[in-house]
């Protein structure tokens, strides 16, 4: 397997985050927090009070916390309403030394957009689920020209080495691989787990043979 | 009467090819040229001899390192983990003797084609050897080593500021490499209809790859369903080619024409038959002639089903750029001369039997997203094409 120069660092927060960090202090206002929204076009603004994260607002946050668009009492209400107000003041952090599956997990689990990194009490980044998602498409090798190959190995030591083998002798370059556990697992089938190859070659029927022909079951490319 | 042809070819030619049992076999080339010469299509029409591509023209579009690498390669120096780096010595891409000269001359013919037909010395001309549209800038890809298409393009664009090209690829794989190397560039129309990237090689060609800075819109991508056939193929080009074509209205075109979609094709899922094969270079030509004085330059492509498909799909091309037409049956001479060799029974006819072809179950739903595609695909380029 070949690593393509560069792509190893998409592995962790550091290396998938956003850098630049647009942030707000508590007593700035919903209608400048908006404006700032819409100018960067970003959907979440970390909020600062001396140096330390205190908390993060949303774009949603703001709309849903001020009177909908054509309402006269909005042009108040966006000057009035500061974000200290709104914001959620218990926020969950990604350090930069984070693997990215772990910052996608605390996305999902929190069911939040994005996550700020801090190092010790600074704020050094920001990570969204849609840098999470580039990452996957890196890791997944998804913007390399390859051919994607679903193969169900059965859960026993040695089966990823006995498919990349095969590759190998080959001469098929494995761009990407990716295996995890089997979700809708017929009846008659043993316990396995799916891997998803993204192999660099036009011809897959030699490699299709013998993958079946030594027992793993090719879910992909389907057949008529 | 509508324009005057040629076809640029040399035996050197056919030293492109990987050896042994690998489905790029430049056999294809041979029984193909064989085809029509027997067919008497080639009787007014002598082979234009053309020169390899100079190091000079290979850097128009791929990385000096890359082209020494090939060079060093094809006399049997590098280190192979090195030249794998680079896509050579794969299964797909064997390191041969010779390799890049081989490779620079198919590069040579498709330049001398497009600047035959540029200079109005013809109005068509096609040079089968050519279409390796895998070939990335730094990187041999899908049999690809070097990319005439993106060469030929690049020259013609530096001997003709300011001409605008229009590339359209009919392979069953996405053309990425042309269209990676003229993604910004608004001068540079690229069209790939192929099968969807989620089933096949090289997995992308998605609607959404329409094109950067600049060039955004000038990119246009069909994915097609696997077993896409005859009528919904037509059906999709006829709704897409021609549009886009006249909105961005070409000095050129250039077209790869990929015979691999063909129902026997053993690399692909498609369902087309001669039928397409036989439609597509007639209205190319058609829109040349409407769009650009006729010029067209003609190349061909994937194709591995070398002894059923490929020599009558590209007779059918010939006989669409010759202004010629297609003969009905397959000629006795030729079927001698060459059916003991293959290993298949070979067609007596130059068109397929839509009998032998029946009409898939799933077809009508294959058309059906095939149609919302096509829709999707003009929903988002066309407000950008100018």
């Amino acid at each position: 397997m070949s690593m393509s120069s560069g792509k190893a660092r998409m592995l962790l927060v550091k290396d998938a985050m956003t850098h630049e960090v647009v942030v707000l202090p508590p007593q700035a206002t919903a209608g400048e927090a908006l404006a700032l929204c819409r100018e960067r076009r970003i959907r979440h603004l970390p909020v600062l009070e001396g140096g330390g994260l205190v908390g993060i607002v949303s774009d949603r946050d703001l709309r849903s916390a001020t009177p909908a668009l054509g309402d006269p009492a909005r042009a108040e209400a966006l000057g009035r309403i500061v974000v200290s107000e709104i914001m959620a003041s218990d926020v969950t952090t990604a350090r930069p030394e984070d693997p990215i599956e772990e910052a996608a997990n605390a996305m999902r689990e929190k069911k939040v957009g994005c996550l700020p990194v801090v190092e010790g009490d600074a704020l050094v980044g920001i990570i969204s689920s849609s840098d999470v998602m580039e990452a996957l498409v890196y890791l997944m090798g998804a913007h390399e020209p390859g051919n994607r190959l679903e193969v169900v190995m059965p859960d026993r030591p040695g089966t990823l080495a006995g498919v990349a083998g095969i590759f190998g002798e080959l001469g098929i370059n494995i761009v990407s691989a990716v295996a995890g556990p089997r979700r809708d697992l017929p009846d008659s089938s043993e316990p396995g787990r799916v891997a998803v190859f993204r192999v660099d070659t036009m011809d897959l029927r030699e490699a299709v043979e013998i993958l079946e022909r030594a027992g793993y079951a090719v879910l992909w490319p389907p057949k008529p | 009467m509508s324009g005057r042809a040629a076809v640029v070819h040399d035996l050197n030619l056919e030293a492109y090819g990987f050896g042994g049992d690998h489905p790029f076999n430049p056999l294809r080339i041979r029984l193909t040229l064989e085809l029509c010469e027997t067919l008497g299509l080639l009787q007014d029409y002598p082979f234009v001899v053309s020169e390899p591509a100079t190091v000079e023209d290979l850097t128009t579009v791929h990385s000096l390192t890359y082209v020494r690498l090939v060079q060093k390669a094809g006399r049997g120096v590098g280190d192979l983990l090195d030249l794998m780096h680079y896509g050579l010595g794969t299964e797909d891409n064997p390191i041969f003797p010779d390799m890049h000269e081989a490779c620079a001359r198919v590069v040579g013919a498709v330049l001398q084609a497009s600047r035959t037909v540029m200079r109005g010395e013809t109005d068509h001309a096609m040079c089968i050897s050519g279409g390796l549209h895998h070939a990335m800038r730094s990187r041999a890809s899908g049999f690809c080593v070097y990319n005439d298409a993106g060469v030929a393009i690049a020259r013609l664009k530096e001997e003709h500021p300011g001409i605008r090209v229009a590339y359209l690829d009919t392979d069953a794989h996405h053309g990425d490499g042309v269209q990676w190397m003229f993604y910004d560039n608004p001068e540079v129309l690229t069209v790939s209809m192929h099968e969807s990237g989620r089933y096949l090689f090289p997995g992308t060609g998605g609607v959404e790859e329409r094109g950067r800075d600049g060039g955004v819109g000038y990119s246009v991508n069909v994915p097609l369903e696997p077993y896409t056939d005859d009528s919904s193929w037509i059906s999709c080009f006829e709704d897409v080619v021609p549009e886009v074509l006249r909105a961005f209205g070409p000095d050129l075109i250039l077209s790869q024409n990929g015979c691999d979609g063909h129902a026997l094709d053993p690399l692909t899922h498609l369902s087309a038959t001669t039928r397409l094969y036989e439609h597509i270079p007639r209205r190319v030509h058609d829109l040349a002639h409407e769009l650009c004085e006729g010029r067209w330059v003609a190349t061909g492509g994937g194709g591995y089903d070398i002894w059923r498909v490929v020599p009558r799909a590209w007779t059918a091309l010939w006989t669409a750029i010759s202004h010629q037409d297609l003969p009905e049956k397959v000629p006795e001479n030729w079927l001698a001369a060459r059916c003991a060799q293959s290993p298949v029974a070979l067609p007596r006819l130059m068109r397929d039997d839509s009998a032998d072809y029946p009409v898939a179950e799933r077809a009508s739903v294959i058309a059906e997203r095939n149609r919302r595609t096509t829709e999707r695909v003009l929903e988002k380029v066309m407000p950008l094409i100018r």
